[in-house]
């Protein structure tokens, strides 16, 4: 057995989830993502557990996880930027804006900030090109960026606040 | 309240979009939802519901443009296994982002529209498979289906009625691919989203190998209003065989990128001129992709074509999702499809061979023309390897992948033979 | 059915048939790679498009059904340009290796690349690498050369069962990967490289010794398990290189221990000279001392049944001529000591077991006893249909298993003794079936499982070790019978229950020995007992095998051991005289498996050394002891062999496929006994990877059985309150034992479970049983 648990109440949730799908096999997406919220990155040891909980095999779990680009098997920054730069946004000087961004930060993007605040990445289509350019900040959709917009967010995101 | 006159229609799935507080049950049945509802499920039949959406001519606004009420007709009755409904919210599709609106602004008439379905299907679990990016409109989906619960009208005995259907959100994790129905079952079922070949067909074997209906975010939601007013009302919207009102994302260089629902049979300068708020630059578009960035390109030659399918596809292009991308003067078409070929390499599920591997092919060559390394050879590589690709494979991403750069190479060879002319020197 | 036209011919196949399977049924070559008959059809190496008339594209072959009056054509300019582009994509990261690829030669993607691709490659950019992995001790890799059609993969899932391998990643990161080392799991785990179509996934121990055109190849059947598959022996010069099925064979896959044994045709512990007195002799002198310690002499003949019906025919011819009376044993795990009252092996082909309504497997570790019919249990499950199962202990299978009785082996009788009074109550008879009930008193609720399952129209019946081992096993199996016949699953000479026998040619003992066959402790007591001078050993080793080795070795302090075989075993010591025979690789000769499918090897191994075939030491002997030479050649032999066993003159040597079943088949009646049993019960495990004095000289199964090591001594936690790390004591006939002990509650409670090799039957007499003070 392995370190990494759910909490009690987790468990719960998970039964009643299980129980809405005719496998349980099913539940590995919604249980990975909760996992995500729980211990921040999908560990192999987290996978085992999602593999345990389940009753499936660990290497179903490691398909999906390696497959969807939203599980990270590595921890990030404290603050995730997910910049598109697909077509609706590139129109909109997405690729600028991903420049001035990894410039201020210091980073190239996919990459974390010395001081593990900030990692960037670019992402493709979030589904909402008519704000475009956006940026998705620890979840959030920002729409309409702007250089200024990113130095708030950078400004918000030292002070340990919650952008 | 939608008008009973077809002729008065000015929105269907949008009617009630900007009205506030919508997404609550109660805002949602001050304006008419679920009112409908109970004359269906205690009078409508299965068979008269299938029918009345036959007659609407509604066709699936997801992309394919499949007719709704003959997908339905096609669930076999009896096999003794269940019969599931799977919303498709995965919207992927570079350029599309209208079902999001649908689902943050308006989630109870989804709702509505898949208890309806479901009556007709006869189904007792339904799923709402969505993007795992849109965490909030997941949220929202979910706050209004614990309000439906509340309110009887999912769960058990909906409104007192015989029938019983339970929905469940269900939220995909980064995976373009899995808005193809099939991957989507298999995503739903716990798996990669690699897509499954055809036959068997989801309606006979799709989820966990039972019969399926997969339907798009909109079409879902038009069925309220089509079992309210009846399918002769729908078909009288739109033109022949094109029925109905259509949500067009329109984004790239317009004034006013966004969502606009328009009768089918509009023209694309009138979506982009009365709705849009016209080009940011100059008056007419250098290229125009209709349908999401996986539909063929069109030239200012075709801005007057009207939006339907069938129009669009005698252009030589697709009605897709409705996304339409507009490309002034001043886009760099080879960074653009560059950058498209970056995403369906990115995107690609990897099972078939010519997608796994040319889709990254073409991403390099590209790359590599783009940044002053081309080679005359290229353009015939660029053509073969995407040609080769297209209808070869179990999806249809690899045709996807290759429209760009069929377009590009079709419409502006000068500006690639350029770009390997000026830079190699 | 269906009628459709493949490049212009009219065809009819089975409605729902592919394209492609279609086009092979008819001889039509459509390129493919991902498709295999065996898996399930993935489409993904779009390899095998063809053309259909009035379709805008070219569908996939392997996933498109035939329809009525479809015209498919499988050759056009545009298929050329298709397949051409095709073999680019696949070509785009591979590497440009063949010289050094052991695939080279037998590779879908070389031959393809010459029938198919266009010789020049447009791709400039980095080629892509991949890791290799690790997938069990017996598959190399080169993951770089991978194509992707996760032929593997289903393999893993559908057939081995384990679904340890999977696929990580997306568009061209897919990479094909396994959970770490655990692909060991499965015994047919040598089955990966002849799946790669590529060489992606080689044969470990073969690797880069050689390439595939350098080989010759010896057909043969493998004797390593009663099954008897169909084997292509590959060598170079005297070398053998490796061991691969044949195509159309019966079964699709082989196991490990028949694939990996090979390496034990050339090692140390082969036979090669004749020894006499620790001395290698000449032929003369070696036989002239076997001929001093069995002229005259009284003799028991204890013999492998692996050896050819020819071989095993020139023994009887010996003992009918020489020694008459004498008894015979083949079987190393009998504990019943009655004279024989029942015959071994199969009265149902495997695919009959497959298709049967229900399946019964009673007392078996299938998996590692006769890896492919588990197979074929596990097609089973996967298509939903029930397989229920019986024993003392939960082995682990690759499938889930509807129902699974823990019982003790003591339950076997009242088990037996409800099913039969379940199915009378149905007014289901058969002569004898109130007399047995009567011998009996206790019920047991798992004979409403065996009941339940042999109401059913059809049911196969497999009969494992747990009963052919058991003190009482006549009985019980003359008890499976009546049920059988009473439930209508048996015909006259035919007692419909698939007896799992010991070894191959189960069906020739029957007919060659009949009732003069015994069990080896008889054979070892009579010694004991002073009432034999000499044993002569053809071919098998008690003491490395089988469960009384004490009792072997105590007999061989009284009297002499000739041994007489191909591989030296833990006996060998004790040998007075050993003299080497040629091995089954090496052997022309008949065999008959388990189903009774009669096989022949017709181009064997080089012999090594100075091997004789047995057939020819059996003359050489009886002439020696001064008799008549009844045979001077095969053919000669085979006269007797067909006098011996006369059903196989109808098997004509083309028509392999011959089903033969002894029509000897016993039907005397034998009631239980009361048995009087001491303390706990006594198991022991089988293991595909140590029985065998071949697997045993293998070091490659030797590897790979140290992965599968279970404790010596295995109990239920229930038992005597066992704990892990406990020591046993035991107090026995032959002795006392002491063990540390591991608990599993996959063991049923009352049962001492003995992996420890070759001591069950020893210790099956455990007087008393004392862990750390509790006692019982
Ligand atoms: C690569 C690919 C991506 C797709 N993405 C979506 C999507 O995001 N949303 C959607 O509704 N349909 C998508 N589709 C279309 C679906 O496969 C399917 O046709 C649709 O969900 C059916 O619903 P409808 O009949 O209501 O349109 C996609 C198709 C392909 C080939
Ligand atoms: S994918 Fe291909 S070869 Fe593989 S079997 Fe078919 S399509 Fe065929
Ligand atoms: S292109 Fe950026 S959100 Fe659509």
């Amino acid at each position: 057995m392995s370190d990494v648990q759910f909490s009690p109440q987790r468990l719960d949730e998970i039964l009643t989830l299980v129980k809405r799908y005719p496998k349980a096999q099913s539940a590995i997406l919604p249980v990975l993502h909760m996992a995500m919220e729980d211990f921040g990155h999908l560990s192999i040891p987290t996978q085992q557990l999602v593999a345990d909980t389940l009753g499936v095999r660990l290497m179903m779990v490691r398909e999906v996880v390696t497959f969807y680009t939203m599980y990270r098997e590595k921890p990030c920054g404290r603050n995730l930027l997910e910049v598109c730069t697909n077509a609706g946004c590139m129109l909109n000087g997405a690729d600028e804006l991903l420049a001035k961004l990894c410039e201020k930060l210091k980073i190239q993007p996919g990459e974390t900030t010395d001081d593990d605040m900030f990692s960037v990445i670019e992402v493709e289509c979030l589904g909402a090109c008519g704000g475009a350019p956006i940026v998705q900040i620890n979840g959030d959709y920002h729409e309409n960026v702007t250089e200024h917009h990113l130095d708030d967010v950078i400004a918000k995101g030292r002070t340990h606040d919650p952008i | 309240m939608i008008p009973s006159d077809p002729k008065k229609v000015t929105a269907i799935c949008f009617a009630n979009i900007d009205v506030p507080k919508m997404h609550t049950l109660e805002m949602a049945r001050q304006q008419g939802a679920y009112q409908f509802l109970p004359t269906v499920l205690n009078t409508f039949s299965s068979e008269h519901i299938v029918s009345e959406m036959k007659i609407s001519g509604l066709r699936g606004r997801g992309g394919a443009g499949f007719p709704t009420g003959l997908k339905w007709s096609f669930v076999p009755k009896n096999t003794g296994k269940p019969t599931y409904l799977l919303c498709n919210a995965d919207e992927g599709e570079p350029g599309t982002f209208k079902d999001r609106d649908l689902m943050r602004f308006d989630p109870h008439l989804l709702i509505e529209g898949m208890i309806m379905a479901g009556f007709a299907l006869g189904v007792k679990d339904a799923y709402i498979y969505i993007r795992g990016e849109f965490i909030h409109e997941a949220k929202r989906l979910n706050d209004a289906i614990s309000e439906a619960y509340a309110a009887n009208l999912l769960g058990d005995n909906i409104l007192g009625s015989s029938y019983s259907m339970h929905l469940t959100v269900h939220r995909g994790a980064g995976a373009y691919i899995c808005g193809e129905e099939t991957a989507l079952i298999e995503s739903l079922e716990g798996r990669p989203g690699r897509p499954r070949f055809k036959p068997p067909f989801p309606a006979v074997e799709g989820f966990f190998r039972c019969p399926t209906v997969v339907n798009n975010v909109e079409t879902l939601a038009t069925v309220p209003a089509i079992l309210e007013h009846g399918g002769e009302w729908h078909k009288a919207i739109g033109t022949p065989n094109n029925a109905g009102m259509k949500i067009f994302s329109v984004s790239g260089n317009v004034k006013k990128a966004g969502n606009y629902e328009v009768p089918l049979g509009t023209t694309m300068r009138s979506l982009i001129e009365d709705y849009a708020g016209g080009l940011q630059n100059g008056s007419v578009p250098k290229v125009i992709i209709p349908g999401g960035s996986s539909t063929p390109w069109l030239l200012a030659e075709h801005y007057d074509v009207p939006l339907t399918y069938d129009d669009l596809a005698s252009a030589g292009s697709m009605l897709g999702s409705g996304a339409v991308i507009i490309i002034d003067e001043t886009a760099d078409l080879i960074a653009l499809t560059r950058r498209l070929a970056h995403f369906y390499a990115h995107e690609s599920c990897g099972q078939c061979t010519p997608c796994r591997e040319g889709t990254g092919w073409l991403e390099r060559i590209l790359t590599r023309i783009e940044s002053g390394q081309g080679k005359q050879e290229d353009i015939r590589t660029l053509e073969d390897a995407a040609k080769h690709m297209a209808g070869r494979t179990i999806c249809a991403l690899a045709d996807g992948a290759a429209a760009p750069i069929l377009s590009l190479l079709e419409h502006f060879p000068e500006l690639v033979e350029q770009a390997i002319a000026e830079k190699t020197s | 059915m269906t009628t459709l036209f493949i490049n212009e011919e009219e065809v009819t196949v089975a409605a729902g048939t592919s394209i492609l399977e279609a086009c092979r049924q008819s001889n039509v070559d459509v390129p493919y790679f991902c498709y295999h008959p065996e898996l399930s059809v993935a489409a993904n190496c779009r390899m095998c498009l063809v053309n259909v008339e009035g379709w805008p594209k070219p569908p996939a072959s392997c996933c498109t059904p035939v329809s009525e009056g479809m015209k498919v054509s499988t050759e056009s300019e545009a298929l050329v340009k298709d397949r051409e582009m095709a073999m680019e994509y696949l070509l785009i990261h591979h590497p440009l290796d063949c010289p050094v690829c052991d695939q080279g030669g037998e590779c879908k993607l070389q031959d393809y690349a010459m029938e198919h691709g266009s010789g020049k490659g447009r791709y400039l950019e980095e080629k892509r690498i991949i890791k290799d992995k690790q997938l069990g001790p017996f598959v190399t890799t080169s993951m770089t050369r991978c194509i992707h059609c996760t032929r593997c993969v289903r393999f893993a899932d559908e057939i081995a069962g384990t679904g340890d391998m999977g696929v990580l990643n997306r568009g061209d990161h897919m990479e094909i990967s396994s959970v770490v080392d655990e692909c060991l799991s499965s015994e047919l785990s040598g089955n990966l490289p002849d799946i790669c179509p590529v060489g992606a996934l080689l044969d470990g121990p073969s690797h880069d010794v050689s390439r595939p055109w350098e080989m010759t190849r010896h057909q043969s059947t493998c004797t390593q398990c009663p099954q008897g598959c169909d084997i292509s022996i590959e060598s170079r010069g005297q070398d053998v290189m490796r061991i691969q099925p044949i195509e159309g064979s019966p079964e699709p896959w082989l196991c490990d221990r028949g694939r990996f044994v090979y390496d034990a045709f050339r090692n140390e512990s082969r036979l090669l000279k004749p020894i006499s007195k620790q001395e290698k002799v000449s032929w003369n002198d070696a036989i002239n001392d076997s001929i001093a310690l069995l002229k005259d002499k009284r003799i028991g003949i204890i013999c492998s049944p692996d050896w050819s019906v020819e071989g095993l025919s020139a023994i009887r011819l010996l003992r009918d001529t020489a020694f008459k009376n004498a008894p015979v044993a083949f079987d190393l795990h009998r504990r019943d000591k009655r004279s024989f009252a029942f015959e071994e092996g199969f009265s149902q082909t495997t695919q009959q077991i497959e298709d049967a309504d229900q399946v019964v497997i009673l007392g078996s570790d299938l998996r590692q006893r006769l890896p492919l019919v588990m197979q074929r249990i596990r097609k089973r499950v996967l298509a939903d249909k029930p397989v229920v199962r019986i024993g003392s202990m939960r082995y682990r299978t690759n499938s889930e298993l509807q129902k699974d009785m823990l019982i003790r082996p003591r339950d076997w009788v009242s088990v037996i003794a409800s099913a039969i009074e379940q199915v009378m109550a149905l007014g289901k008879q058969a002569a004898g079936m109130q007399a047995w009930l009567d011998a009996t008193q206790d019920r047991h609720e798992a004979g409403k499982v065996l009941a339940d399952a042999l109401l059913a129209e059809t049911c196969s019946l497999l009969v494992g070790e747990e009963i052919r081992c058991h003190n009482d096993a006549a009985a019980l199996i003359h008890g499976l019978d009546l049920l059988m016949r009473g439930c209508g699953h048996a015909e006259a000479n035919n007692d419909g229950r698939n007896l799992i026998p010991e070894g191959m040619n189960a069906q020739a003992l029957t007919a060659l020995f009949a009732k003069d066959r015994m069990s080896v402790s008889d054979i070892f007591e009579d010694a004991n007992q002073g009432k034999l001078d000499a044993i002569l050993l053809i071919g098998s080793d008690p003491i490395g095998d089988g469960l009384f080795p004490v009792q072997a070795r105590e007999a061989l302090k009284k009297v002499a051991l000739i041994q007489i075989g191909a591989i030296q075993g833990e006996i060998s010591d004790q040998a007075s005289v050993l003299l080497p025979a040629s091995a089954y690789s090496e052997v022309e000769g008949t065999f008959i498996n388990m189903e009774g499918r009669v096989r022949t090897a017709h181009h064997p191994l080089e012999v090594l050394g100075d091997q004789r075939p047995l057939w020819k030491i059996m003359m050489r002997l009886l002439q020696a002891l001064g008799q008549d030479i009844p045979a001077v050649s095969l053919e000669e032999l085979r006269i007797h062999m067909h006098r011996f066993i006369p059903e196989l003159t109808k098997v004509d040597d083309k028509q392999q496929d011959a089903i033969f079943l002894s029509s000897a088949r016993n039907r005397k009646s034998i009631l239980p006994t009361q048995i009087t049993l001491r303390t706990l019960d006594v198991v022991s495990r089988y293991s595909m990877y140590r029985e065998g004095m071949w697997a045993r000289s293998s070091e490659l199964l030797r590897g790979a059985g140290e992965r599968q090591k279970l404790a010596d001594v295995i109990m239920h936690p229930d038992t005597l309150a066992a704990q892990a790390g406990s020591i046993a004591t035991l107090d026995t006939d032959h002795g006392q034992y002491q063990f540390k002990i591991d608990v599993r509650d996959d063991i049923s409670p009352g049962v001492l479970f003995i992996s420890k090799r070759g001591i069950a039957g020893d210790i099956s007499n455990v007087v008393s049983v004392d862990i750390n003070g509790g006692s019982a």
